[in-house]
């Protein structure tokens, strides 16, 4: 079998030996690089959207707590406004009712009073009308009998006196 | 899933079968044609046949079938190292694989700077070339990197690049370089400009031919020394070169594997230093802003 000497230049093989590299070159571009890129690349835009949500959610998170403390500090304020304002109601409602109890029952007393007062007339007339009327009878029973001054005198003492007693 | 596992595994397995393939081919066929030799001798590649073309034709040799293996076998190992790779790396190759990309971007990005930061895959494809090429005489095959031609195409696809990113610059700025520092250096600089791809080349070529006829002239020696000191042995024993065995495979270890990987990279760093040391960046910003501002007053003046 022929062989070359040990230095033999050659125009063809020197070309496809720069073909050559220049193949391999895009082999390892398109089959290597290529693919190891894309994926790195789109690992990193992963990561990178990751740490984008876990920022966001810190912040939410940080937002939402400043505020539930915002609101634990108001509550207790609130809560004593509240309460004071209760106590204020239910006072002032307590002394409506007491002084509405206190009208009524004077109205009551007054009432009564005067109830008592009308009674009062009423049995003085009914004695008046009463003393008329035995009056009258003694008056009627003296003409009946033979009248004499002196049991007249007698008689109407009596009654009277009788009267006193009742 | 269980389908899908199948798939997968058998698409690996004919992968890795693709990438021995070519290697495996290429040792058949040495075994095939290979005649043993008497005595020493260090030749060139051997030639298959010889296409008639002009410039004195084109011989298929065992440098040009042995780097198609290689460039073949590559090709199948890049389609392996990304089979299956996803965003969440859940396999240990594309640790590697990823670990491989990121290393070569650093270097490169280290060494020619963040303009040059697209040539990741080209330095990446010369090491991967060269040191595969030179590993191959691992196999007792021809490495094609002992062939002149071989290399020398690649130094003069790098001289390109070279003078294509000095060009950048400009043809009066590239032109006045070579009269700096004194108009009398202009010969000495064009020879200088030359001298870049030509010692790339012999640089690369002569260490790898030099390991392999330093390995010959060794097992030559060791076959010579043995039949003196053992040559007294009854029978078939005489014969044997026993002195043969170890020596050649640590020396073997220094010339092709340490030796190879060395120059690949030697030869990918003197790439990529040349390639950014002649480029002149500040002279290439100036003229680029330049046309961008002339670019902008003809907007103006055409509204």
């Amino acid at each position: 079998m022929q062989t070359l000497e040990i230095i033999s230049v050659n125009l063809w093989q020197i070309l496809i030996s720069l073909c050559n590299l220049l193949i391999m070159f895009l082999i390892v571009k398109k089959f290597l690089y290529g693919p190891v890129k894309k994926v790195m690349t789109a690992r990193q835009a992963s990561i990178d959207a990751g740490y984008e949500n876990a920022a966001r959610a810190e912040a939410d998170a940080e937002a939402s707590r400043a505020a539930w403390e915002d609101k634990l500090a108001t509550a207790d304020a609130t809560a004593n406004a509240i309460v004071e304002k209760a106590t204020v109601q239910a006072q002032h409602r307590a002394d409506k009712i007491v002084a509405e109890a206190e009208e009524k029952a004077d109205g009551m007393i007054r009432r009564a009073e005067e109830n008592i007062a009308l009674q009062e007339k009423k049995a003085e007339a009914a004695v008046r009308r009463e003393i008329v009327d035995v009056s009258a009878l003694l008056t009627e029973k003296m003409l009946r009998r033979e009248i004499r001054s002196e049991d007249h005198r007698a008689l109407i003492d009596d009654f009277i006196d009788e009267m006193g007693e009742n | 899933m269980t389908k899908k596992n199948r798939s997968f595994i058998a698409l690996d397995v004919l992968l890795i079968v693709l990438t021995l393939l070519p290697i495996v081919a290429v040792l058949i066929l040495k075994v095939l044609t290979n005649v043993p030799s008497e005595g020493i001798s260090i030749t060139g590649a051997r030639v298959f046949f010889t296409l008639p073309l002009p410039l004195g034709g084109l011989p298929i040799t065992e440098s040009q079938i042995n780097s198609a293996a290689v460039i073949l076998s590559l090709f199948f190992l890049c389609l392996y190292m990304t089979h299956g790779i996803a965003e969440r790396p859940n396999t240990r190759r594309q640790l590697l694989v990823e670990w491989v990309v990121e290393k070569t971007e650093s270097m490169v990005s280290d060494s020619m700077g963040s303009f040059f930061a697209g040539y990741a895959p080209f330095i990446a494809a010369i090491l991967a070339l060269s040191a595969l090429s030179s590993l191959m005489s691992l196999f007792g095959l021809y490495p094609p990197t002992s062939d002149i031609n071989i290399v020398a195409g690649w130094a003069i696809l790098v001289f390109i690049l070279i003078t294509y990113y000095k060009l950048k610059g400009g043809l009066g700025n590239y032109l006045k370089g070579f009269t700096e520092p004194i108009f009398i250096m202009t010969p000495l600089n064009i020879l200088g400009e030359v001298a870049t791809p030509v010692s790339m080349a012999f640089r690369h070529y002569g260490n790898v031919l030099s390991g392999s006829v330093i390995a010959v002239l060794i097992a030559a020696a060791l076959q010579g020394l043995s039949s003196l000191l053992l040559g007294w042995l009854p029978g078939v024993f005489g014969e044997i070169p026993f002195l043969q065995i170890g020596l050649p495979a640590i020396l073997s270890l220094y010339f092709d594997l340490f030796s190879g990987c060395m120059q690949a990279y030697i030869f990918a760093m003197l790439t990529m230093l040349n390639i950014s040391g002649g480029f002149p960046e500040d002279e290439y910003e100036r003229r680029r802003q330049k046309k961008l501002l002339k670019k902008q007053q003809k907007t103006k003046t055409n509204d």
